[in-house]
């Protein structure tokens, strides 16, 4: 039996899974919309994994999980490794792309900026209060304007005078558009103006103070999206490399880093049928009510998180 | 016929307030009431009562001003400041007022002209009857007690993520802070430090021969106040970082070399003074860096302007030392599972330099 390692990114938007043999070599991969279900989405991922996968050759030994859900779903698939989606992208993009100096990333809710030197991350920025110029706000103009999120890209980079869109926040470049829609401009012009507008709010926020280096990795599920390739093309001055499987770097860094840890565990596809869910519970043993998570296998609870302090901690039975 | 003491009480101020307590109670003769620690309910009362835009210090501080006389004080005490803090005690007051508690207020920055005879009027303010000379006694105590914290605290946050015995080592500290916030004497101070002293350096440690190691400067507030980071120091400690922080009542109150002193030796980054506290927290980013820090960590409020302009020159020095820096700014939310994200990817970066650059 050859070894094989599952890397699960779990997103506020959408999930992505791969299953990588020793040689970074893909077995499997999927990518599909979390659709505000992280383990529902996580069984359909496996389900969908495990249909694509050579079971009789390989066998999992490491899993490792990532995004926003990384503890929960860590808690249940039973993770080798839970790493941050910053660490995770950074050593799955410097894997491929050894001399990479900047990775830009716009996902669903966030957008972060990775700067590498030597092969090692030297300095990073997350966006904090504001999600505008993320994939979230791209699809909800997407589906103001009667479009598809897939076809944003073709519709920008037809457009000939892309229109101004003020880029400082959501709400004004919302605003901004629906003035411009009617004023009675072109869809295509207007598409390519969220586009340019969701780069400036990038370069302006996350990337502020940051010294963008070529060569350039975009990646993320916006780095599917050609009008805004071309975006950061055109404002950074330099070619923007997309990789085939750019969406699945989180999924991918993961599995990596599950690979070089030191634990082993097999993984058991049978998570798929298992029940899980989650309950809140407020402490109360103060005026702070810290909110616990408690996680339940069936009716067994397997772990809580959530307290600030002893008071707090819920046992599990052992 | 004798009036009954005076309650006085001053809103939570990271773990300060066991040096006020024994000023007042020994110092001023009134009774200290202890507002409750600061939780989800503190933050909550003083953003539903603050202006929006305001910092988030001033929320934390309003909202535990309420609890303060909900506990049952009758004067409140506000310091000032040399940034918005100057101005907090007056919209506190007013606020407060238009609230309908009834109290009196004590703002320190009606007092604030460095000269002694008004000094002495801010205390009579407090108490009429104030003794000077036993005043100056219990403020030497007091003075004493703080140093002792911010030393305690600095042992605990640079030794805590190599213990091998978490749980006791955490006793040990909040043990030592019972102490002090119980201390009744000189004698009970000095009791508590030792025995704290000594307890922390005998725990069994596993130090790695080269750990890592972050400096935090930050915001006077914030960066000290362990509920308004969300814990930061802990977190990093967890992590396996030994953490230091420069930023502590006794550096930039009681032994302060003074601005001038500082600003020549970041003279290559500041040309000026940009006030407050930017030339105490350049200067400690630039001394981590110096002597090899593998990183800093920036701590400030949302809306806080001086350390805004910090950040400038912080830039500058993480670009020119190649040493990362990482930026947090903390306002009323207090869910930290963004602010786990962070720190795990600064140490993880932190880390794979390490690995690399030896």
């Amino acid at each position: 039996m050859e070894k094989a390692f599952l890397g699960i990114d779990i997103g506020s938007i959408s999930t992505k899974g791969v299953i990588l043999d020793e040689n970074n070599g893909i077995l499997a991969s999927e990518y599909i919309w979390t659709e505000g279900d992280p383990i529902q989405a996580v069984k359909k991922l496996l389900g969908l994994l495990e249909a694509g996968f050579d079971k009789s050759r390989y066998t999992i030994v490491g899993t490792g999980t990532t995004g926003s859900a990384r503890k929960l779903i860590g808690t249940m698939v039973g993770a080798t490794v839970v790493k941050n989606e910053i660490t995770a992208h950074a050593v799955g993009t410097t894997t491929f792309y050894p001399d990479v100096r900047t990775i830009l990333e716009i996902g669903g809710q966030d957008s972060k900026i990775i700067l590498v030197e030597n092969g090692v991350a030297n300095d990073y920025a997350m966006n904090t209060l504001c999600a505008a110029g993320t994939g979230a706000f791209l699809s909800s103009q997407a589906k103001r304007l009667g479009i598809e999120v897939e076809e944003i890209g073709d519709y920008a980079l037809s457009a000939k005078h892309p229109v101004s869109i003020a880029a400082r926040c959501t709400v004004f470049a919302e605003s901004d558009l629906v003035h411009k829609i009617q004023t009675g401009h072109a869809k295509e012009d207007i598409i390519a103006g969220v586009c340019n507008a969701v780069v400036a709010n990038y370069l302006n926020n996350v990337g502020k103070g940051k010294r963008i280096a070529s060569p350039v990795v975009f990646q993320g599920g916006v780095s599917k999206n050609k009008g805004v390739v071309a975006a950061f093309e055109k404002a950074l001055h330099c070619p923007v490399t997309v990789d085939a499987n750019g969406h699945l770097m989180g999924a991918i860094g993961v599995a990596i880093l599950a690979r070089g840890s030191k634990e082993r565990r097999e993984f058991d596809f049978s998570v798929e049928n298992t029940d899980f869910h989650v309950r809140d519970a407020s402490c109360g043993r103060c005026s702070n009510n810290c909110e616990i998570i408690c996680v339940y296998r069936g009716d067994e609870l397997i772990d809580s998180w959530g307290n600030r302090c002893e008071r707090g901690s819920i046992r599990t039975k052992a | 016929m004798e009036q009954a003491r005076k309650k006085v009480a001053f809103p939570r101020y990271a773990e300060y307030n066991c040096g006020l307590r024994y000023l007042m109670e020994k110092g001023l003769d009134v009774q200290c009431i202890l507002p409750p620690k600061l939780t989800k309910r503190t933050m909550e009362l003083g953003a539903q009562n603050s202006p929006d835009f305001v910092c988030t210090p001033f929320k934390t501080l309003l909202g535990n001003q309420i609890e303060a006389l909900e506990a049952g004080a009758d004067t409140l005490v506000m310091t000032y400041g040399l940034c918005k803090l100057g101005y907090f005690g007056e919209l506190e007051k007013r606020i407060l007022r238009d609230m309908g508690y009834q109290f009196d207020f004590v703002d320190l920055s009606d007092y604030n002209t460095g000269k002694k005879k008004d000094m002495l009027r801010a205390l009579r303010a407090i108490n009429p009857k104030v003794k000077p000379a036993r005043f100056f006694l219990a403020l030497a105590e007091a003075v004493r007690m703080t140093e002792y914290v911010d030393e305690i605290t600095g042992d605990y946050y640079r030794n805590r993520a190599f213990v091998r015995d978490k749980k006791a080592y955490d006793g040990i500290y909040r043990h030592f802070l019972t102490a002090m916030y119980a201390a009744e004497s000189r004698h009970d101070i000095e009791e508590g430090y030792h025995k704290a002293k000594l307890e922390l350096a005998g725990a069994p440690m596993d130090r790695p021969e080269n750990p890592l190691r972050v400096g935090i400067v930050g915001e006077f507030y914030t960066a000290m106040d362990e509920f308004s980071n969300l814990e930061v120091e802990k977190k990093l400690t967890d992590l396996g970082v030994e953490v230091h922080r420069w930023m502590t009542v006794t550096n930039r109150m009681l032994r302060y070399p003074g601005d001038n002193n500082l600003q020549v030796q970041i003279k290559d980054y500041v040309s000026y003074s940009m006030g407050c506290n930017t030339t105490a927290n350049s200067w400690a980013a630039l001394d981590y860096v110096k002597r090899g820090f593998d990183g800093v960590i920036h701590i400030k409020s949302a809306n806080c302007t001086p350390e805004t302009d910090a950040m400038t020159v912080l830039n500058n020095i993480s670009s020119d030392s190649q040493v990362p820096f990482l930026y947090l700014t903390f306002d009323v939310q207090t869910s930290d599972v963004g602010l786990q994200t962070r720190l795990e990817a600064f140490y993880d970066m932190l880390a794979m330099r390490k690995k690399v650059l030896r």
